[in-house]
């Protein structure tokens, strides 16, 4: 089995080392040395959303995690797309025009989400969106709920910085640009919000 | 959203809906702003709601500034039932 040092390395480098890896030798299993904490939680949910078993072990400095199997690929389903659908919400507002009307659309948006029948499978907060997803927000509960549904909640890291709300976070988790960009790729459907 | 015993009130304009929370949220009130659950309201308006506790409080702010709702109704195993006058 291979053996990957991912310790010490800065997001995103370590998702993007083990995508290589296993890439490079499909089908064999991976071992990836990682600090605990974020590393570790990106490249766990990374190969757990590809369809490989990942197993944990403690060891000095970190985490192991063994990677095996083989990447679940996509089915067709005539009449649906391929692959999740994915919500990019990049504004704290809905649309263009006077700022009050978009926020109140916004989180009229968001409530409506929960009487739908068909869910997104990830929302992702880029730009002021994230503001939805921290302390202060009327949609927190809401997004709390559709969490409990299995939406999948992400936000940016960079823009949680800019507005200083990155201890603020209330619902979903914290990602980074590549998780995003890879995310839209890979998505079945985009919707951009 | 709406958790059993919870009021709705329904507005079917969208300036007196931001008015009426403008003027809430300036006195604090606990409130939420939220679609109008699908079977109460056929058009698309808006809703207040808010919890059995706070309803004397909120109505009557209401009241006074003229920001009447069209229609009020409280969750009631799981239906909107048209509430009845304040007691």
């Amino acid at each position: 089995m291979k053996t990957i040092d991912c310790r010490n390395m800065a997001c995103p480098l370590p998702v993007v080392t083990v995508k290589r890896a296993l890439a490079e030798a499909p089908g064999e299993a991976l071992q990836v040395l990682l600090d605990g904490g974020a590393p570790r939680e990106n490249v766990t949910r990374f190969a757990v959303n590809r369809g490989f078993a990942v197993t944990e072990t403690l060891v000095e400095g970190g985490v192991a995690l063994e990677i095996t199997g083989e990447a679940t690929p996509a089915k067709a389903v005539i009449g649906r797309p391929v692959g999740p659908t994915v919500m990019l919400i990049a504004s704290d507002r809905l649309g263009d025009g006077p700022e009050e009307l978009g926020r109140l659309l916004m989180k009229n948006f968001v409530i409506t989400l929960l009487e739908l029948e068909r869910l997104p499978d990830r929302i992702l907060f880029v730009n002021s969106g994230v503001l939805l997803a921290t302390d202060g927000s009327e949609v927190v509960e809401a997004l709390e709920k559709l969490g409990d549904l299995g939406v999948e909640i992400f936000s940016c890291g960079i823009c949680l910085d800019y507005f200083h709300r990155r201890n603020k976070l209330r619902v979903g988790e914290i990602t980074n640009m590549f998780s995003i960009a890879e995310s839209l790729l890979a998505a079945g459907l985009v919707v951009r919000v | 959203m709406v958790n059993e015993g919870d009021f709705v009130a329904i507005f079917n304009s969208i300036h007196r809906v931001m008015k009426a929370e403008a003027l809430l949220k300036g006195r604090s009130v606990p409130m939420l702003l939220i679609p109008a659950p699908r079977n109460i309201s056929a058009d698309c308006g808006l809703a207040i709601r808010y919890a059995a506790t706070d309803r004397e409080t909120l109505e009557s702010l209401l009241a006074e500034a003229g920001l009447i709702p069209e229609s009020i109704y409280v969750k009631l195993d799981g239906k909107y039932v048209k509430a009845g006058a304040r007691g």
